[in-house]
């Protein structure tokens, strides 16, 4: 046991050291945030607990109007993507098809263009179709990646369900709807949940795209973050923008505590 | 079943219009002046261009430098921490969570979280001062570029260590049983039976940071905007400044194009990592 209390302990420090490397820059971020401009300035790794950058960024119309485009967006995001997705998906899982490969190719294509080489074609689309800077629009653009992320992940759900459960459906004289609706969503619904999860991630945290296909109306907050960065001088919205980091962080904080064993799937192939 | 083939259709569709039908603008773009005083025909002018910009071959250049640090950084690291910590248990479960914690948060925020970090009256700062280094990412390309460094492997040493951890976690453990009641060592251990079995999450690890940080953006925008002068500036930084800093659209376009091809080939080379014995699902 002697032995043993040595390794936990080395282990512990080791743990210890980890963590505070990992999450001191968060720390950090959430410290300026609480702190006046004047701790700001000497770098204080104590926050003088100044609400001030808190309750601009929810006065502040552009903070909350941004905080608001994302989460409409995001959610636009996922009710749209699940819709078109699961069908597809679907059709995916349970049917082979010549050049299957070539088609999945593709998928990982789109989910792997860079944001810069889509984002000039983007703004002349949308600005001849009338939907730049609208939520519409964001949602439109995020869905080239959210689509390849979501038909893969739900695909991979369908596989474990059993197709004799579809032959017996359908023998049973079940339209594709009542299926749908009687069986396949409710023995899908894990898959659902997860793919909602990293639909909401992906589009919650992308910025490249937002900051070029919207401007004011529907500006997410990650867009105007960088806006805020890029300005001059923003050395004295530090407070304010690193409240808006945090905010940003929330959701991906509710993942890591939800669904941590769905973690690899979502991002090994989400990131593809 | 066969009759369902359609369902795809509405996906599909979607898919073209914000995946597919922008390459066309974009090859139409490249070869015109297109948003300028006159938009004329130039052909592969701008194509010809890139071949001699130094600007973007120092991007390019810097790019791969990039990608080749973070790799011998990161795919190590995520290795060894994924060896200590893939077992179940309430300390192991706290260093994985810390670990993984970085990869969740947007990459504007990661940057901004460091752009604090890094400033002059920053932690890192302070720190570096006080061995006796003065430190300042706006005057010092060096320092810059390592920061930078840095910070990515803060961020994205989570991955590495995700797909590892979950190797670890699938492997059948009774040869390593076996192996260690016949008096094998650890390092044996994992020389001969861990190590063949992470040769596919490995090879798939090190693609998909290599595409992911050819496409570097956010993170390094935030922290230095591509400075001091153009020193820390990376493909994308440079594109888009050409494309909507400078408004050149079309040798904004004939540069994507040639990123996009080279992003593509290294898809090309995962897919086949990928599915090869695999399966697509």
């Amino acid at each position: 046991m002697n032995k043993l209390s040595i390794k936990n302990v080395l282990a512990f420090i080791a743990v210890v050291f980890i963590v505070i490397v990992f999450a001191f820059p968060i720390y950090f971020t959430i410290v300026t945030s609480l702190s006046s401009r004047a701790f700001i300035s000497q770098g204080s790794i104590i926050p003088d607990m100044h609400l001030g950058n808190w309750v601009d960024l929810f006065t502040l119309p552009r903070w909350y109007n941004a905080i608001r485009n994302s989460i409409i967006i995001a959610a636009g995001c996922v009710a749209v993507g699940l819709l078109l997705s699961i069908p597809a998906a679907y059709v995916f899982s349970r049917i082979k098809f010549g050049g299957d490969r070539h088609f999945f190719f593709w998928l990982l294509t789109n989910r792997m263009a860079p944001p810069v080489v889509l984002s000039i074609p983007y703004l002349i689309m949308f600005k001849t179709f009338g939907i730049w800077d609208t939520h519409y629009g964001a949602v439109l653009a995020y869905m080239v990646f959210n689509i390849p992320i979501a038909i893969w992940l739900l695909a991979s759900f369908i596989v474990t369900i059993p197709r004799e459960i579809d032959y017996a459906a359908f023998l049973d004289g079940y339209s594709l709807w009542t299926y749908f609706r009687k069986i396949l969503l409710p023995a899908l619904r894990p898959g659902i949940a997860v793919t909602a999860f990293f639909i909401w991630m992906y589009s919650w945290n992308e910025m490249f795209l937002a900051s070029v296909i919207t401007s004011a109306n529907a500006k997410t907050l990650t867009a105007e973050l960088l806006t805020t960065v890029g300005r001059l001088g923003w050395g004295i919205e530090y407070g304010v923008a690193a409240a808006g980091a945090v905010v940003t962080l929330i959701p991906g904080l509710i993942l890591l505590y939800w669904a941590r064993r769905y973690l690899i799937k979502g991002f090994t192939f989400g990131r593809l | 079943m066969r009759n369902y083939v359609w369902l795809f259709a509405p996906a599909l569709t979607i898919l073209l219009i914000v995946g597919l039908v922008p390459i066309f603008p974009l090859v139409n773009y490249s070869v015109q002046t297109p948003f300028q005083e006159e938009n004329k025909f130039v052909g592969l002018d701008h194509f010809r261009k890139i071949y001699s910009d130094s600007r973007w071959f120092n991007a390019i250049h810097r790019n791969l430098l990039f990608s080749m640090i973070i790799l011998a950084i990161e795919i190590p690291l995520g290795l060894v921490l994924a060896y200590f910590f893939h077992r179940p248990g309430v300390l192991n479960s706290v260093a994985s969570a810390a670990i993984i914690l970085p990869a969740l948060f947007p990459y504007i925020s990661i940057g901004l979280m460091w752009r604090l970090m890094a400033a002059t009256v920053g932690p890192l700062g302070k720190i570096l001062h006080m061995i006796g280094i003065e430190y300042n990412i706006a005057v010092n390309a060096t320092q810059a570029f390592a920061t930078i460094i840095i910070m990515d492997v803060w961020h994205w040493t989570s991955l590495a260590f995700l797909v590892f951890s979950a190797a670890f976690a699938a492997m059948d453990p009774t040869p390593i049983m076996a192996a260690r009641t016949e008096g094998a060592t650890r390092w044996q251990i994992f020389r001969y039976i861990q190590l063949p079995n992470l040769m596919f999450p490995l090879l798939f690890v090190i693609l998909l940071r290599l595409i992911d940080s050819l496409r570097i953006f956010d993170e390094a925008f935030v922290l230095t905007s591509g400075g001091p002068g153009f020193s820390t500036e990376f493909v994308s930084q440079y594109i888009r400044n050409v494309a909507l800093e400078q408004w050149n659209f079309g040798y904004g376009a004939a540069l994507s194009l040639v990123y996009l091809f080279m992003i593509i080939v290294l898809c090309v080379m995962v897919m086949n990592i990928l599915t090869r014995g695999r399966g697509v699902l």
